[in-house]
């Protein structure tokens, strides 16, 4: 149900249902100090007037959550598409990022955007290289990320025109050249091998449905590997480390963003439910990502005693119908009306604590726009993607319906989703954004359509 | 007699029709303009009923000339004399200046025209000496040709002269015009390569207005790059870009191609390296560069104790320097790890380094990690790629007292703190030891649980309380410890306790 609006704007903080948990700070706190811990305070104190709504974000539900302006976040991303000023140079080498995380972001708000078709086609077709893959610019070397964004892109954008610009052929070779003879992808030809190559080969390889057999001259051949995803899950598996989170690559420090890459990697290359347990230490990988969500800001961090961030929403959040996955394994008589725990505890991490955190802390609701880290950064186009995806994510239950009977079937996990609907709902229904596939992070059916597209093609 | 009048060869004959203001010294060039209009167009904008018969004469005279004047009606030779005659003596002017002359904006958008007229000349010494340099530097352009056709090359000397002028050329490009001229195009070393500039469709998505000397450098890399040259004027070109955009990805595994190709000595490229990094701390293609270096140099000297010995200082150092920055940038903790699997670092400095850290906060989380590292996978009291989770019992006795012993005055420091919780857990681990041999300590964190007076100083003791119930199958206290963790002191946290209490009723 909607949540009533007030128009009493800040000055009556007591008028708000705000649970104790979101106004106060901790209960336990140790008295020494340190740069961490002083960090960690400051962020409180500035997260505090946000969520009581002392600050002025306009107007406020009585639970004290402010509305999602998505008009004016619209015209943020929308800038961020359009000609952009010499101060973005440095955003040379990952241009096809800010399209995936504007095209993501404007979908996640309702917005259509096959609007762009014609423009990304034209844009990305001279970032293809003829050896395969997609760069940040023109001239400049394939790499997976930008490879990745403008897949993914393309998916957004749908239609024909978008999906025959990829030459998967040369793909393929390429791909091959980035398997590495101990399981894991490099990023680019000589660029460094982490989770995010694993996670971006696997949703190329995927989506493109590239033939799962390596190319002869691929160096992981020499290791005995003949698949792309032989060795993979093992390798990921060496990436988890004592903390029980997941590193960038073996034996570093725990991180959220791995962690996602780490989980979309092993829910492509088999069915979350046998991969993730057979790679990973299941509990231990639960309790760290839980205790990743801090009160009173609701929001995720990180790294432990590292800052909430509001891309977290995305890199941790996005990792718990994944990890729900895995524990449940599929729901075979699942029906979107299906009975889950009454309490907003069904879920496994505080959906409503994240939830304030985006609407009352991310939102720039200046005449800028866009998402943000936390109140004392800027918006920008990353941060609006990946706050975004948090949200939908946090609004919605995905549920694996059915899992595919073979391994290498990739893409035949059957998930379906549903509003979360259990305990209270602390945010206008008109603010319930679309849908984003859990692995994929784009809309399920954008997902499907490019994927059924390349699985009619018989070769390359 | 009066002394007959001699006319004065120097000074102006004023015509007659000239007004005061017209013969006055002009403050500014617009001014000198307006003087000289008037003066060459007689009563212009007058109307013509007011004027004299005379002035009427001169008048329509000074228009009858003008096509002559101008060549545009060509006369016989007799009508031309005829023509003088009335010119030179009615003083008519013959050259007209053009009305609405357009001296333009200088480079600050200020008019030309009200430049006083000592500034109009120096603007035009400035560019008499450029069109002068110009010609030199085409010159020089054809000299250089010329001796290529003849398979000799110009001196060094004739070289850094015309860097030198076109390093002149540009300044007063920009003093004149405030036109920025690129970098690459002021040394003549790039003459032969032909730029692959960028072209985008006017409407491409995001489309960055690149600076001009940005897109100057990027074409010449794309050039250089595509005729797979790796020469010394290559690496710089590549250092020109990192300058200005280090995260260009590309531009860094090319320049490590060029100095694997020429050989070039590691240790000058790293010094180079640190400066840059020091410039730019957040930046990890640096780390993957470094990298890079050390994975192709260090064969080099493996057989040399004392140089990898070295290295490895003067690694240490620098990543100390950066971290005293950054203490958490997670990139130079990774390369740290790099260099002591690499360089053998497995020592007691390097122990000692990093417990630093952890004393001066002891809450980084990157520090604590490494120190993990550091500890387990040491391979002279470690098995060989044993996962971090997994108990390694090739690790002596000795170091799982030593670490839990650490571990443990650190929390005593600061209960509340996860980073050593964690630690403790991965030590057990490591041992093979459950929760519960750590029931004791951590009890002391959680007092009178679930009775009056209930005291917890760490939510992190109270969760491996609970662990070590479940594991002792003790499934009421552990439904306690996680009751009192949702409900009180770990709230936000409530469905993954739930989650776990539900665990319980499974078993
Ligand atoms: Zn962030």
């Amino acid at each position: 149900m909607a949540a009533a609006i007030s128009q009493t704007g800040a000055a009556q903080t007591s008028a708000y249902d705000i649970p104790e948990l979101f106004r106060m700070r901790p209960v336990v706190v140790d008295a020494l100090e340190t740069d961490s811990s002083a960090m960690q305070q400051d962020t409180i104190e500035e997260c505090l007037p946000f969520l009581l709504g002392e600050e002025d974000l306009g107007p406020r539900n009585n639970h004290g959550i402010p509305l999602l302006d998505k008009q004016r976040h619209l015209n943020f991303l929308r800038k961020q598409l359009g000609p952009l000023p010499g101060a973005f140079m440095a955003a040379d080498p990952s241009r096809p990022w800010f399209f995936y995380w504007c095209l993501a972001a404007m979908t996640l708000l309702g917005e259509d955007v096959a609007f762009y078709r014609n423009k990304l086609v034209e844009t990305v077709r001279p970032m293809q290289n003829a050896t395969g893959g997609f760069a940040g610019g023109q001239g400049q070397m394939s790499h997976l990320a930008t490879t990745y964004a403008t897949i993914l892109s393309l998916a957004l954008v749908g239609g024909e025109a978008a999906y025959d610009v990829v030459d998967r052929k040369s793909m393929w070779h390429w791909l091959g050249s980035l398997k590495q003879p101990d399981g894991g992808f490099q990023m680019a030809i000589g660029g460094e091998e982490d989770v995010r190559g694993a996670y971006c080969a696997s949703v190329i390889i995927s989506l493109l449905n590239i033939p799962l057999d390596l190319p002869a001259e691929s160096p992981a051949r020499a290791a005995g590997h003949s698949g792309f995803f032989s060795g993979l899950g093992d390798w990921i598996g060496q990436c988890q480390t004592y903390e029980g989170g997941i590193s960038a690559k073996p034996s570093v420090e725990a991180h959220g963003a791995y962690a996602f890459c780490a989980l979309g990697c092993l829910s492509i290359i088999d069915s979350p439910h046998r991969s993730i347990p057979r790679h990973l230490d299941l509990p231990r990988l639960i309790s760290w990502l839980s205790s990743r969500q801090y009160a009173p800001e609701g929001g995720f961090s990180g790294r432990t005693n590292k800052l909430v961030d509001g891309c977290y929403s995305h890199w941790v959040g996005g990792c718990w119908p994944l990890i729900e996955a895995s524990i449940s394994g599929p729901q075979e008589g699942f029906a979107a009306e299906a009975v889950t725990p009454a309490t907003e505890a069904g879920s496994l991490f505080s959906r409503n604590g994240l939830i304030r955190y985006i609407l009352c802390c991310c939102q720039d609701l200046s005449k800028r726009g866009g998402m943000r880290d936390k109140p004392s950064k800027n918006s920008d186009a990353y941060h609006s993607c990946y706050v975004l995806s948090g949200l939908s994510s946090a609004q919605h239950k995905w549920t694996m319906k059915s899992a595919r009977l073979d391994a290498t079937v990739l893409g035949s996990d059957e998930w379906v989703v549903t509003p979360y609907l259990e305990g209270q709902q602390i945010f206008s229904e008109d603010d319930r954004l679309a849908t984003t596939h859990p692995v994929y992070v784009i809309p399920q059916h954008k997902a499907d359509g490019i994927r059924d597209y390349f699985a009619n093609k018989a070769g390359f | 007699m009066p002394p007959k009048k001699v006319p004065q060869k120097t000074g102006k004959l004023d015509p007659v029709w000239a007004k005061p203001e017209d013969l006055k010294k002009p403050e500014t060039v617009g001014e000198r303009t307006q003087q000289r209009i008037n003066l060459s167009t007689p009563y212009h904008g007058k109307d013509l009923n007011d004027l004299t018969a005379d002035e009427l004469k001169i008048y329509s005279h000074t228009n009858l000339i003008k096509p002559i004047s101008e060549g545009k009606i060509s006369l016989s030779v007799k009508a031309e004399r005829e023509f003088w005659k009335v010119v030179n003596k009615e003083k008519l002017p013959i050259r007209h200046v053009r009305d609405n002359y357009d001296w333009g904006k200088d480079k600050n958008g200020k008019d030309i025209a009200s430049y006083t007229i000592e500034e109009l000349n120096q603007r035009k010494v400035k560019q008499a000496r450029y069109r002068a340099l110009s010609l030199f530097s085409r010159q020089f352009v054809h000299l250089r040709d010329q001796a290529k056709r003849q398979g000799a090359e110009l001196a060094e000397t004739q070289i850094e002269d015309e860097r030198k002028r076109r390093r002149e050329m540009a300044a007063l490009k920009k003093d004149l015009y405030g036109e920025l001229t690129a970098k690459l195009v002021q040394d003549p070393v790039y003459d032969d390569i032909i730029p692959i500039p960028m072209e985008e469709p006017e409407n491409a998505l995001a489309r960055i207005a690149y600076p001009d000397f940005y897109a100057e450098a990027i074409s010449y890399l794309r050039a250089v790059m595509v005729a797979e040259e790796y020469t010394p004027r290559c690496l710089r070109i590549t250092e020109h870009v990192i300058s200005m955009n280090p995260a260009h990805y590309t531009v860094w595994l090319y320049r490590f191609k060029i100095i694997q190709v020429l050989d070039l000595p590691i240790p000058d490229e790293i010094e180079w390296l640190n400066e840059v990094a020091l410039n730019n701390l957040k930046n990890y293609q640096i780390w993957h560069h470094r990298q890079l270096l050390l994975d192709y140099y260090y064969p080099k000297i493996a057989d040399d104790e004392d140089a990898v010995k070295k290295l490895a200082k003067s690694e240490i150092d620098f990543v100390n320097q950066i971290l005293a920055e950054d203490t958490k940038n997670y990139h130079v903790w990774s390369y740290r790890q790099d260099i002591v699997a690499k360089l053998g670092i497995w020592t007691v400095a390097e122990l000692g380094s990093t417990q630093n850290m952890i004393e001066d906060d002891v809450r980084n989380n990157s520090a604590w990690s490494h120190r993990f590292y550091l500890v387990f996978s040491d391979p002279s009291q470690s098995t060989k790629d044993a996962s971090p989770t997994e108990h390694d019992p090739k690790v002596p006795e000795s170091i799982i007292e030593r670490e839990l012993k650490y571990t443990r005055d650190k929390i005593l420091l600061s209960p509340q703190n996860q980073s050593s919780w964690n630690y403790l857990r991965g030590v057990l681990r490591k041992a093979g030891r459950g929760m519960s041999t750590e029931e004791g300590f951590a009890s002391q964190f959680a007092e009178c649980l679930g009775e009056e007076g209930e005291k917890v100083t760490s939510s992190h003791a109270l969760e491996m309380l609970a662990d070590a119930s479940v594991e002792t199958g003790d499934a009421e206290k552990a439904t306690l410890c996680f009751t009192r963790l949702a409900k009180t002191w770990d709230p936000i946290r409530e469905g993954y306790w739930q989650y776990r209490i539900s665990q319980l009723k499974e078993q």
